[in-house]
């Protein structure tokens, strides 16, 4: 008997563990993930005002706060019945677009890319920030803090205050824009978009003209054949701020479009006896297990999510690397749009498609006449007893319910956040990638084990708000289990 | 000589937030001193070194969960001790030491001393504005463990 624990792993939010069971034979037999439940956030919000949610619920993690005020505000808008004006849904999306910049330069530069360009059996300790600044110069490092800097002063400046914005009204933002500040806005946005192909570049460099790289990438295991979830605009290209939620198959066929006020008829929640993550799955598909296929409701929604279930990009230099990342991914047209990629590392690469995408309409916005507008409120009507909002958070599809009484005052509150759309899947890639790389108890050399990371990781899964939990606190723990569920090894790092 | 005191933590996860609140009473007792600023920060990594960057001093102030001590244990610690407290890690970009370290590579000027006072909590699952019982007894000490620091208290 023997068991093995990883502990912790390094740079995920909150507190996991993943327990991978292993049969008579030495082969996995089951993986699960598992993350501590923060309780009472409902009950933390019952009672008090609805207006005051997007300054509650952005403090429930301090890594996308303005993913929440974002979709907070949005849900107000319906509660209050007060559609902002379009100058204000503009200053919105141009905040978020900023955040979106940080968020994603952030997580290839920290978290994802060090597997790639560190390497993915490189000892822990170099595979971080540091280990990717040393590699790849001191020159991208700088730019890498100057792009967070200059997007954080424009949250700060758009949003009235830095990481927890305040400015999000029902019906509106509270916050102009003036000219001055905008032609500072501007010329951020353009250099984000040189730091977006920049970046691009160094993916293309360290990945893919790398074989190696390139057929890890590509391997089977890590691909899953699941339903892609995302929002588009009207012409079905993504948007992150606004849209209808876009359900597409494996095959690529769109299952359905809705209106995020209606996720409640097609997103259910599955109940598992071992842990109490709920796992939403679609129910016009049902539930048939932790499994791939169009017979399986199992959804992803990340960033290879957002392109997959999208026609095209919005913005044109994205849309040229949106059309390469297909191409070279062996995806073709079919009736007008591609066929999904199902290579979930490509998600790395569909992050910096999205960060050009950002960058781009971060400049689009900012040379919008309108943007510098006082006008930026409706005034809010009779409360019409329920809210939802939804916005994409960089880590997938974020839904926010409220139901208020007619003061307004909370009596019911429902999230869906990023992370929580992707536990099945991401238990899927766990599984699947610790199946093929643990054969006859043979496990835990360290690369080994960051390859299963490395399933997951690549979700980027903030576990801190799927949970409503704090700030990085708590390490993620795997267990290795031999068939009597005794663990069988424990390996450290941290 | 300029001084920044941290206060790290999540302000509605019951013991989480201690940091926050002591760094709210520092402020009142410091009332505007010179040369000293005081700030609240929601994460650690490199969110953390920016916002340290620029100073000479940093004084963070954070809760701690090891469990080897009671609720309420004010511990003196340092960057050093972050591979075993675990505490001031932002696992979505890396842990102070490592962002600290990437500072200095860059060239950034960071604070020649960093203090963490690190208190230890019970209860960070929960959703709460109230500290528990013998946390927020230990808001006192902590408050002058850090004005003592700040030479605003006579040691």
């Amino acid at each position: 008997m023997s068991r093995i624990t990883i502990d912790p792993i390094t740079r995920l939010e909150g507190h996991g563990k993943i327990d991978i069971f292993l049969n008579e034979e030495g082969d996995v037999a089951n993986a699960y993930f598992q993350v501590p439940e923060l309780r009472g956030f409902e009950q933390f919000c019952v009672g008090r005002l609805a207006e005051d949610m997007p300054v509650i619920t952005n403090r429930i993690c301090g890594v996308c706060p303005e993913a929440h005020h974002m979709a907070a505000s949005k849900a107000l808008d319906a509660l209050f019945n007060a559609d902002p004006p379009l100058a204000a849904k503009k200053v919105r999306e141009l905040m978020y677009m900023a955040f979106f910049v940080t968020d994603h330069t952030t997580h290839f530069y920290a978290l994802g890319g060090p597997d790639f360009i560190i390497g993915p059996d490189a000892p822990p300790a170099e595979r971080n920030i540091l280990g990717v600044i040393r590699k790849v110069g001191l020159d991208i490092g700088r730019q890498v803090i100057d792009c967070r800097s200059r997007n954080h002063h424009v949250i700060k400046t758009v949003g009235g205050r830095s990481i927890h914005p305040v400015a999000g009204l029902p019906g509106g933002w509270s916050r102009p824009i003036t000219v001055a500040e905008r032609d500072e806005i501007v010329g951020v946005a353009k250099q984000n978009i040189d730091f977006a192909l920049f970046t691009l570049k160094i993916f293309d460099d360290i990945v893919l003209k790398n074989p190696t790289y390139l057929d890890m990438v590509t391997s089977d295991t890590y691909s899953h054949q699941t339903y892609y979830m995302g929002l588009v605009d009207g012409q079905n290209r993504t948007n992150f701020y606004d849209g209808q939620v876009r359900v597409v198959g494996p095959d690529g066929t769109e299952l359905v479009k809705y209106h995020p006020r209606d996720y409640a008829s097609h997103i259910a929640e599955r109940v598992e006896p071992w842990t109490y993550l709920k796992y939403p799955y679609l129910k016009a598909v049902g539930w048939k297990g932790f499994v791939d296929g169009a017979d399986s409701g199992v959804y992803a929604a990340s960033p290879l999510s957002r392109l997959n279930v999208a026609d095209n990009m919005a913005t044109p230099l994205a849309q040229e690397q949106f059309e390469r990342f297909y191409e070279t991914l062996g995806s073709s047209r079919i009736n007008g749009r591609y066929q999904p990629v199902h290579f979930r590392l490509a998600t790395h690469w569909a992050r910096l498609v999205e960060l050009l995408y950002a960058a781009e309409r971060m400049l689009e916005l900012a040379e919008d006449p309108e943007i510098t507008s006082p006008d930026l409120r409706t005034k809010p009507g009779a409360v019409t007893g329920v809210g939802i909002g939804c916005v994409e958070a960089p880590r997938g599809t974020l839904t926010h319910h409220y139901e208020a009484d007619e003061r307004g005052v909370l009596t019911r509150v429902n999230m869906i956040v990023g992370t929580t759309n992707n536990y099945a899947p991401m238990t899927m890639s766990i599984k699947k990638a610790a199946e093929q790389i643990i054969t006859k108890g043979k496990v835990v050399e360290e690369g080994m084990l960051n390859r299963i990371e490395m399933a997951f990781r690549l979700y980027d899964p903030c576990l801190s708000c799927a949970t409503h939990a704090a700030v990085g606190k708590m390490p993620l723990r795997v267990n290795i289990r031999d068939c009597s569920g005794e663990i069988i090894r424990t390996v450290s790092r941290g | 000589m300029r001084t920044i005191v941290v206060g790290l933590g999540n302000p509605i996860l019951s013991d989480d937030s201690v940091g926050i609140k002591v760094a709210g009473l520092v402020k009142q007792r410091l009332a505007g001193s010179v040369g000293v600023d005081v700030i609240e920060a929601y994460a650690g990594g490199l969110r953390l070194m920016e916002a340290i960057a620029g100073y000479d001093r940093a004084i963070i102030v954070d809760a701690v969960k090891t469990g080897d001590h009671a609720p309420g244990t004010i511990r003196k610690l340092s960057p050093d001790s972050l591979s075993r407290t675990r505490n001031t890690l932002c696992t979505h970009d890396g842990d102070l030491p490592t962002a600290l370290a990437l500072g200095r590579d860059l060239g950034l000027k960071l604070p020649d001393s960093v203090e963490i006072i690190g208190i230890e909590v019970d209860e960070v699952e929960q959703f709460s504005e109230e500290l528990t019982g013998e946390v927020a007894a230990a808001l006192p000490a902590a408050v002058d463990e850090v004005l003592r620091r700040c030479g605003m208290i006579k040691p």
